[in-house]
């Protein structure tokens, strides 16, 4: 097996692990070096929609119980946008 | 050699990953929308297994027989200890239910709860009635943008929005604010953003107390109200529960108000059981901090709800 499929395994685990505790802070890193070295983005978008399920999505919150699916939003946009310009 | 399907691959790539982030959205969206409960429902599903596996793990499942015995001995000397002490305590609830019985003041709310979940289900019975359930905190996330526990009740133990949360020493700590089938979400009133009336003091002073988030909470109240470092808050309930110890008082002689500040005195980030009262419904109390306006009497009467006052 290769070293980059095992890195990427290890990044899933951690990423999981991390979300089911609430650990953004973690996670978030996590996926940030998943989207430079293996082009994570849909990844991200579901690690963002878990968070929420998990913790937000609570009536009268407004937008503040979607702030994870949000925020993987802007950071696949962003990561697109830059990846067109760097071309 | 081969055939190159498209003269810029990188671009149908991102189209396609554009496509499915969109596809997402436009799921959760639907979903939230007709069928609201469905994807909190199936990832706490998912998850629940390693939140109760770590909730053992971390009361300590792992441990050796003979600690756990030497644990189970020292705890059952300990509850005879508290037993003792609840018997005087247990007096003066007696005598409280008198007198409230005397002046026609009912606040009881009795509800029976299922134990088909690994919870146990305790209830709280003194003069005043209520209902209570012993629910597992499974997850706590840190540093959120609100303060909340999950907790391993849900509509299967009847639970509701609005129900009260305790932590130990019967400290009103928060209230229900989703339920999916086996967990529930408790908002705390220490999260920014949420308001719950108190009474400061002896003197019974009544505010509003803002959520600043971990546990602790500020106040404004009047000038010159002789508030103190250690003076107990209470919730403006007729049962007077517990609320918080006043931990500072910032006094400003230009401005007519002082802020308190105060915290339930437990550690909400360390709790492992909550009691839920699942008989009244509190949802009314919570509202939106938009304006942080000082409390008085007159701002206090209106945060209470409208079945409350027809209570009173």
């Amino acid at each position: 097996m290769s070293q980059a499929i095992i890195l990427r395994i290890c990044i899933y685990v951690a990423t999981i692990f991390c979300i089911i505790n609430g650990w953004w802070f973690i996670a978030l890193p996590l996926l940030l070096l998943g989207a430079w070295k293996f082009s994570f983005k849909i990844e991200i978008v579901l690690a963002g929609v878990a968070y929420d399920a998990l913790f937000g999505m609570i009536k009268g919150t407004g937008l503040w119980g979607y702030v994870g699916t949000l925020t993987a939003i802007v950071i696949v946009l962003l990561f697109m946008i830059f990846r067109k310009m760097i071309r | 050699m081969y055939i190159r399907t498209s003269s810029r691959p990188g671009e149908k790539r991102s189209r396609t990953i554009a496509l499915i982030t969109g596809g997402v959205v436009i799921v959760v969206v639907v979903f939230q929308l007709f069928i609201p409960h469905f994807i909190p429902a199936l990832f706490t599903t998912i998850v629940r297994p390693f939140w109760r596996m770590e909730f053992s793990v971390m009361s300590g499942s792992l441990k050796s027989p003979g600690a756990l015995l030497a644990e189970n001995e020292a705890l059952k000397i300990q509850l005879q200890a508290v037993m003792a002490s609840d018997a005087s305590s247990d007096m003066v609830r007696t005598e409280n239910g008198e007198l409230l019985s005397l002046l026609g003041r009912s606040t009881s709310i009795i509800t029976s709860s299922s134990s088909t979940s690994t919870a146990p289900a305790v209830t709280l019975s003194g003069t005043v009635n209520s209902s209570r359930l012993l629910g597992a905190v499974l997850s706590r996330p840190p540093f959120a943008s609100y303060d909340e526990l999950i907790v391993d009740v849900g509509s299967d133990h009847g639970l509701t929005v609005g129900s009260k949360v305790y932590g130990p020493g019967n400290i009103l700590i928060g209230t229900v604010s989703d339920v999916l089938s086996e967990t529930s979400k408790v908002t705390l009133f220490s999260s920014p953003s949420q308001t719950y009336p108190v009474l400061i003091g002896a003197g019974h002073i009544p505010a509003s107390a803002i959520g600043r988030g971990g546990g602790q909470y500020e106040a404004q109240i009047p000038q010159a109200t002789q508030i103190a470092q250690g003076d107990i808050v209470s919730d403006a309930s007729l049962g007077d529960g517990a609320f918080g110890t006043v931990t500072s008082v910032l006094n400003n002689p230009a401005d007519p108000f002082e802020t308190v500040l105060f915290s339930p005195g437990i550690n909400v980030y360390q709790l492992r059981w909550v009691l839920i009262d699942t008989g009244i419904s509190t949802s009314n109390y919570i509202q939106t901090n938009s304006v942080a306006k000082p409390a008085t009497s007159s701002t206090s009467s209106k945060s209470v709800p409208v079945n409350s006052k027809s209570k009173r």
